[in-house]
């Protein structure tokens, strides 16, 4: 299997990537949490009562896009001490651009979207006002699911987890690391 | 191996078991206990969120609905928290299952105490 080169002792690899998989779950549950409310309670009585998107039941969603552009910077900033996530020309992980340009991008266009509400009141997500959150949304999303795969792989490649013994998940991990999960042809 | 400046022997031979301890600082097996005080730290302000709504603005945040919030951001932090200490105890020796049991029973007693007690 083919090893990315230790730049650092592995034992210093495995606990950073987990300092960084301890960032990205405390993110994760603090995301989930305010989305699954805004999602049961929000949308709940935004439609019973028709009140408006400033009210308190909403604050939990739009602390979210506060939360995440920080909590993404914060990762970056500690992901400059493992070698292997650095980015083409040693910058920072492509995963952890797209994503924090991405979550920038939905941080920005909450207000664009709460003005848009002054006169059109409806929460329809194909409408112009919307798509730049929609696009900074699947921007950030796919940033973020290859940094969190990459950190995986990476602590799978050191021994610190245990890839899946299903045999297809097995060997998909094994084509992974050998860099030809997608090509066959460019190794 | 070849160590970042200021660690090492200066070209002297290889990296000691010290030199690794001192690049880790403080092992994420030991994190347990800030780990525990964040989450505790996050649940309260979950109750401080929630309790603005219902008691600075009671027409547009009912009491019931400051409670299901609650109760639904208090569980997915739980989940959180248990993650967290799990995953970074894993391959140590390190076993603080009393702990987290203590902590979300704590937590889960709170929460029913606020949500039958505390209200608009």
């Amino acid at each position: 299997m083919a090893q990315m080169p230790a730049l650092i002792p592995k034992e210093v690899e495995i606990q950073r990537l987990k300092k960084v998989w301890l960032i990205v779950i405390a993110m994760g549950s603090t995301a989930a949490s305010v989305e699954v409310d805004n999602f049961v309670d929000g949308s709940l009585h935004q439609t019973s009562i028709r009140d408006s998107a400033f009210t308190p039941a909403h604050w939990w969603l739009y602390s979210h896009f506060i939360t995440l552009p920080l909590g993404w910077g914060a990762a970056a900033i500690y992901d400059r001490k493992i070698p292997v996530l650095r980015g083409p020309n040693n910058s920072m992980n492509t995963g952890l651009k797209m994503t924090i340009l991405g979550y920038l991008a939905t941080m920005f266009t909450i207000g664009v979207n709460e003005m848009w509400h002054f006169w059109f009141v409806e929460e329809i997500f194909a409408v112009p006002n919307h798509w730049m959150f929609n696009m900074g949304v699947v921007v950030a999303f796919m940033g973020a699911l290859a940094y969190v795969v990459r950190v995986y792989a990476r602590l799978v490649e050191l021994g610190a987890e245990t890839p899946g013994e299903n045999p297809y998940v097995a060997e998909m991990y094994k084509m992974a690391l050998e860099g030809k999960l997608y090509s066959r042809s460019i190794p | 191996m070849t160590l970042p400046k200021g660690f090492g022997s200066g070209g002297a031979g290889g990296s000691s078991s010290a030199d690794v301890e001192r690049m880790i600082g403080r092992r994420v097996e030991n994190m347990t206990g800030i780990i525990t005080i964040s989450f505790i730290a996050a649940w309260l302000s979950t109750f401080g969120g929630t309790a603005a709504g219902y008691f600075y603005y009671p027409w547009a945040y009912p009491t019931p609905s400051g409670h299901f919030a609650f109760i639904v951001l208090t569980i997915i932090e739980a989940i959180g928290y248990i993650f967290c200490v799990k995953v970074m105890e894993e391959g140590s020796n390190k076993n603080s299952n009393g702990i987290v049991a203590a902590t979300v029973g704590a937590v889960t007693v709170g929460t029913l105490f606020i949500t039958l007690f505390v209200g608009k």
